[in-house]
């Protein structure tokens, strides 16, 4: 197993989600799925994945750093076009504990 | 019971770049809400963050100013929780890689704090909470940020002023952010805990978030300990905790939210390129740093003369640095530049602010042909402080104040017969001055001051007195 249902819980309560039991012994199995298959990538690489950040990795020099220019932002409506907004706001509505 | 204060401060500054740390949106204050903003900087999915190359130049500034290591190789990580001030529901920051590393500040008595390190990262966006809703402004969300980490090397409440103190000037000095802590361009969390004196260990700490003024660091500092040793007293043990300083009560109390979220599973973000900087471009960025606050207030008392209190008034804001230094450079004796400056053109600045701006009419040519006239006793102090009001007032030059009334109130015939007196008065200095002692001649110009009641125009005099020496 390359996650537990004790990891899982606590992931979903540091993102403020709350499952039942049958969700959570599902998500486990779903998680551990997919973590084994990104696992894979590690065995086509030589030294693992640490590997590409410390020696593989392109790295960009000062100069090619974003130059400091102001680019024109979006809209407020068009920021706002997927959401509730409120004068302008993003607006959400507190959950009560 | 005496305990030992062991104290840390984090500091969050903003930076004084003109755009987002990984958008071109404006760092601009105010606007309208959500109008400084893009898809990168409210965490659209498909959206690349790239980095200004300004925020790692600023950081390296400051890395610099505070005798950091400079790291050659960095890169950002993201770290995560889930709160609505953050789009993404992780900040990016950086993790084990930080920019700048192991540097220190001096404090007044000599003691170091060490600087455990510098990293930039992005600030979060605005929340207002009202009727049970809670509205976003994200125009603050991906405006850069240093965090400035110290050791717990802090032993005082007065240390802890001091320190947040003399890191706000050299972060001014260097211009990398003006560090306004009352409008949240710069804010300190506070770390503290208690030990008996000599004991190895540290106790456990707690941490006061988001102090916004100096004074209130002072007196959190206090607070807090107050509040442990209390506890430590009554036998209690101190619960590791994050806490709001309270100013209207002057305490400090435990704080609700974000509790559980201390778990950040830190990644490097692989929308972000590592980055690399050449040992020559901090070299160059190294030269290019002024020369900072306490190394001049060293200056002027060491090398200037100037006694400490006005050189630390002088010294304190960039602005009335250079002006003093560019009065000296138009001529002006260290002495009386200085004194007019924190007599009188201070007089006209009642806040820290408007010293910070100097924003004076007059160009440091202009002072400087002033102080020189008081210099050369051609007019004495109360006449400067007048002149220089006015000059303050009006952006004028000296010359449109110091008017033959000023300076002579007396006719050239006057004058004229006023120096044949002094000439024959005074024939050793008339022979010294030939021989090439020109400073005689300033007892000439002290009997006709003295006639005259400091009122003879020393300018046409010295033509006047230099014609009959032959010497002009
Ligand atoms: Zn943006």
């Amino acid at each position: 197993m390359a996650i537990s249902k004790t990891e899982i819980e606590k992931l979903a309560k540091l993102a403020r989600l709350s499952f039942s039991d049958e969700e959570l012994e599902r998500f486990t199995a779903e998680f551990d799925e997919i973590i084994a298959f990104a696992d894979t990538i590690n065995q086509s690489i030589e030294g693992g994945t640490d590997q590409i950040r410390s020696v593989g990795a392109r790295m960009v020099s000062f100069d090619d750093l974003r130059p400091d220019e102001v680019m024109p932002s979006l809209p407020s409506e068009k920021i706002l076009s997927n959401v509730e907004g409120y004068n302008g706001f993003f607006s959400l509505e507190r959950s009560k504990k | 019971m005496n305990y030992e204060i062991v104290c840390g401060i984090e500091t969050h500054i903003e930076l004084a770049t003109r755009t987002k740390i990984f958008c071109g949106c404006t760092t601009e204050f105010g606007g309208e809400p959500n109008t400084h903003c893009c898809p990168v900087c409210t965490g659209q999915p498909g959206s690349l963050p790239i980095l200004n190359q300004k925020v790692v130049e600023y950081a390296i500034r400051a890395g610099l100013a505070l005798n950091c290591k400079i790291n050659t190789r960095s890169h950002m990580d993201r770290k995560n929780y889930v709160y609505p001030d953050l789009p993404k529901a992780y900040q990016i920051s950086q993790y084990d890689e930080p920019l700048c590393e192991n540097g220190y500040i001096e404090l007044d008595s000599g003691k170091r704090i060490g600087i455990t390190r510098i990293h930039i990262e992005e600030d979060a966006g605005k929340l207002i909470h009202e009727n049970g809703y809670t509205y976003i402004d994200y125009n603050r969300s991906g405006v850069p940020l240093i965090e400035i980490v110290s050791e717990p090397d802090i032993s005082s409440a007065e240390e802890a002023r001091e320190y947040a103190e003399k890191l706000q000037l050299i972060m001014r000095y260097i211009g990398i952010s003006d560090c306004k802590m009352q409008e949240g361009s710069m804010r300190c969390d506070v770390n503290l805990s208690l030990r008996k004196p000599g004991d190895p260990n540290f106790g456990v700490r707690t941490e006061i978030k988001n102090i916004n003024s100096l004074s209130f660091i002072q007196k959190a500092v206090m607070a807090e300990a107050e509040r442990q040793a209390d506890i430590l007293d009554a036998g209690g043990t101190i619960v590791q905790q994050t806490m709001r300083y309270d100013e209207a009560t002057n305490s400090v109390a435990p704080m609700r939210d974000k509790e559980n979220s201390d778990d950040y599973r830190y990644f490097p973000d692989p929308d972000i390129l590592r980055f690399c900087i050449d040992e020559d471009k901090i070299e160059e960025i190294r030269a290019s740093l002024p020369e900072l606050p306490f190394d001049k207030l060293r200056r002027y008392v060491n090398d200037l003369g100037l006694p400490e209190a006005t050189a630390r008034q002088i010294s304190r804001y960039r602005k009335v640095a250079e002006f003093f230094e560019g009065t000296l450079a138009g001529g002006a004796s260290v002495k009386n530049a200085a004194n007019l400056i924190v007599g009188t053109i201070f007089s006209h600045m009642n806040t820290e602010e408007e010293k910070e701006l100097f924003a004076v009419r007059i160009s440091a040519d202009q002072f400087a042909e002033l102080v020189r006239l008081l210099d050369e006793k051609k007019i004495n102090y109360g006449v400067a402080q007048g002149t220089l009001q006015k000059m303050l007032e009006s952006g004028k030059s000296v010359d449109e104040f110091i008017k033959p009334e000023d300076l002579a109130g007396i006719s050239d015939e006057e004058l004229e017969s006023l120096c044949r007196e002094a000439f024959d008065a005074n024939p050793k200095a008339v022979a010294d001055v030939r021989n090439g002692k020109d400073k005689a001649i300033n007892v000439m110009f002290g009997f006709i001051m003295k006639k005259t009641g400091g009122k003879a125009d020393i300018r046409k005099a010295e033509a006047l007195l230099r014609k009959m020496i032959g010497h002009d």
